[in-house]
């Protein structure tokens, strides 16, 4: 019965390509489930394990560390891990395939946080590996109904990266605070002095964004106050969340959900605000991690809030000889950070589980994990960080962050969808586009829909 | 010994089966089944968390139609098709026009105007992402030399510009079409045009056009048809943003099956699309088939 479903799945894949192909006379986007619906085995507990990773940091840092497992502990163990990686934009929609079909191709996928719910069917628990050394907030986010479904392996969360220059020259010039006032009076309805970038609150931003914006400030050293990431993306409204967060709201409240919420109205509130005063480029509609990064990299914004992996390009002169050295990094604003696992999971049906648990074992290892930090990845051990601070100027206070204002969004089986609906439902808005109220209850009837 | 006329149709027809059985076992296999499979998918509720694979009925189909999502996905579909595939034939029959002549570098003007169609959508999509980002583009920045401070990716003209993206991608397949169609043009009709005095315009209309009607009719089918599954350059620019304002029908698909996880809701909304294309498919092959038939 179950190989069956498995085969009907996988068949529904390479169909929903074949109905668009024929329908339009040409090939399709190219989706294609494989067939080998099989029963998981334990098997010799030796041989080769098959890894899913993406490309970029993460998949190159465990490239190093699976080069020297293979090369050393690999041999004792007489396993040999081969590692694919698959491309950034599609690794989870090929592995929802391989998924769907029961595939044994892979011994062990590589997940997130925001859709281990929904793919908790297909692996296994993690049951004899010790988390204690683990931020418990990368761990929580990969539980769900009590059980732990993958191990942490990267932790991604979010700062205020800022132009300290331009902020710290704002701060020593006191001749500088009335119109400073006059400028913050008319973007928050408050005669606000300039505080320093760790103590802003939401409303710091908003005024900080109008005063380093040419259309509000004429003198302002930017042409915009900072960068939105708005575009219809569900990593952006991971960064749009913190705002929520920070507000003191959250998707639900008593297992309902809550988005239309005052808190919420003030979160969309602050991008569209932001987007529609001109104080972010109208391009931020369409905007995402490298947009922001271009932003930041070529001068044109004095601030925003980014991903922690975007710190280290920014001070690389190489990377970016206009600004590096003078990018600094604090907490977001509102003190509330959203904090994601990325992480790899045993896949239910692999035939080869007893190798792959013994690899799943050495990656929890403290020794493993700092080959990871050494080669560029973030670990999610906070020993690790502090022990590696000298190879990433970010690990102390990504350390520090995760642990005091980390959060993770509560974990479902649609919680993956549930991101993409909210920005389905909001990017409209963030940018000026429709009623506020109409797009927060769009956003919160669909997620609860998915609430169930 | 002659063979007979019945015995020659017999081995004709044969033959026919045979050279043709290839191709109909590839599509039986990487087409027919996976269309069964999809339209029988689709009145299932196969997704990743449930086990039970239920059988809906057309509850698929009905929460489809009950979703606003889909047809606005539909409606913007439908429009962006209708005005890219007039734009494409208008433009690609004029540069057609332009190139049937002599002049030297014609083969290089050629190569330069097909060139956008060999370069892969996805890859295309991403070569406007840097090309035309407001921070580090080519496009913006010399726009700004120019005094022109314009911010593309605003949602007052995104959709102009993805219309726009599609029409550079795409008129060089409408102009190869109707280009190669003038190349079996009968040039007597044209001379004997001239000697009776007829001009430019009144030539295009009275006679280009119409002898060409065959080959810019397949061209429109062929647009029409391709241009309602844009999914690629839409998705890296825009992933069908802001709010659903450039949601074509292929990526609420896409979204429906790898996002949601809801294949059958996918399946579904694929066999919708499937049935409104098909009346097409006969159209293009009378069409054709016409064409053929007069040239014989």
């Amino acid at each position: 019965m179950g190989d069956r479903r498995g085969i009907r799945i996988g068949m529904g894949a390479l169909a929903i390509s074949g109905l668009m192909a024929l329908g339009a006379c040409a090939p399709g986007t190219g989706v294609v489930g494989g067939a080998g619906a099989q029963a998981g085995q334990a098997g010799s507990g030796h041989g080769t394990v098959k890894m899913v990773l993406w490309p970029g940091p993460e998949g190159d840092a465990m490239q190093k560390v699976v080069d020297a497992y293979n090369a050393g502990q690999g041999k004792t163990d007489q396993i040999t891990v081969d590692m694919t990686l698959l491309s950034r934009q599609d690794t989870f929609s090929k592995e929802s395939t391989l998924m769907a079909a029961k595939s044994a191709d892979q011994d062990i996928y590589f997940v997130a946080s925001y859709n281990v719910g929904q793919y908790a069917p297909s692996l296994d628990p993690v049951t004899d590996i010790d988390t204690s050394a683990y931020f418990p907030v990368a761990v929580d986010g990969l539980k769900y109904q009590g059980q732990l479904y993958a191990m942490p392996l990267d932790v991604s969360n979010h700062f205020l990266l800022y132009r300290k220059d331009l902020v710290d020259a704002l701060l020593a010039d006191t001749a500088g605070r009335p119109a400073y006032r006059q400028v913050a009076q008319q973007a928050i309805g408050e005669a606000r002095d300039p505080k320093p970038a760790d103590h802003w609150d939401w409303k710091d931003f908003v005024a900080m964004s109008a005063w380093f914006s040419k259309s509000a400030n004429p003198g302002s050293p930017t042409t915009y106050g900072t960068v939105l990431q708005a575009k219809n993306l569900l990593y952006n409204t991971m960064i749009w969340d913190d705002i929520l967060w920070g507000e003191g709201g959250s998707w639900t409240k008593d297992d309902k959900a809550a988005l239309t919420s005052d808190a919420a109205r003030t979160a969309v509130n602050v991008y569209r605000t932001i987007y529609t005063k001109g104080w972010t480029s109208p391009d931020s509609s369409q905007a995402e991690f490298p947009e922001t990064q271009a932003a930041l990299k070529a001068g044109n914004a004095a601030f925003a809030v980014q991903w922690s992996a975007g710190f280290a390009e920014l001070n690389d002169p190489t990377k970016s000889p206009q600004v590096a050295g003078k990018i600094a990094i604090a907490p977001v604003p509102g003190q509330k950070t959203h904090v994601h696992a990325l992480a790899v999971a045993l896949n239910k049906y692999s035939n080869n589980k007893a190798a792959a648990k013994k690899l799943l074992a050495y990656l929890a290892t403290p020794d493993a994990m700092s080959q990871y930090a050494q080669a560029g990845g973030i670990p999610a051990m906070p020993k690790v960080l502090e022990k590696d601070a000298s190879t990433n100027p970010a690990f102390t206070q990504i350390a520090e962050s995760v642990d005091k204002y980390g959060y993770s969004v509560p974990v479902f089986p649609q919680t993956f969808q549930a991101y993409s609906k909210i920005a389905e439902s909001l990017s409209g808005a963030w940018v000026g586009q429709g009623d506020v109220d109409t797009a927060l209850k769009s956003a919160s009837d669909e997620l609860q829909q998915l609430l169930g | 010994m002659i063979p007979t006329t019945s015995t020659s149709g017999t081995q004709r027809r044969r033959a026919g089966w045979v050279l043709g059985s290839p191709l109909l076992l590839f599509a039986l296999l990487f087409v027919a089944y996976p269309v069964y499979q999809g339209i029988q998918t689709g009145f299932f509720g196969l997704t990743l968390q449930d086990p039970t694979v239920p059988f809906v009925g057309l509850a698929n189909y009905a929460k489809l139609f009950a979703s606003s999502g889909f047809l606005d996905a539909s409606r913007f579909t439908l429009g962006f098709a209708a005005v890219v595939t007039v734009l494409e034939t208008v433009l690609g029959l004029g540069l057609a026009l332009l190139v049937n002549r002599a002049f030297p570098g014609k083969k290089l003007l050629f190569t330069l105007l097909l060139l956008p169609i060999m370069i892969a959508p996805a890859l295309l999509g991403v070569m406007f992402r840097l090309l035309l980002n407001g921070d580090i583009g080519l496009v913006p920045g010399l726009l700004h030399g120019l005094g022109l401070d314009i911010s593309l990716f605003a949602p007052d003209r995104v959709v102009p510009l993805l219309v726009l993206l599609d029409v550079l991608q795409w008129t060089p397949f409408t102009f190869l079409v109707i280009y190669a169609g003038m190349q079996s043009f009968p040039t007597e009709v044209l001379e004997a045009a001239a000697i009776d005095g007829a001009g430019r315009w009144r030539t295009l209309v009275s006679i280009v056009v119409p002898l060409l009607m065959p080959v810019i009719s397949a061209a429109v089918f062929l647009r029409l048809i391709d241009a309602i599954r844009t999914f690629d350059v839409i998705y890296v620019l825009t992933a069908g943003g802001p709010g659903t304002m450039t949601t074509t029908l292929s990526i609420y698909v896409y979204k429906a099956a790898f996002e949601s996880g809801n294949f059958g809701l996918a399946a579904a909304a694929s066999t919708i699309v499937m049935v409104v294309l098909l009346p097409f498919v006969p159209l293009l092959v009378r069409r054709v088939a016409r064409t053929a038939e007069d040239q014989a």
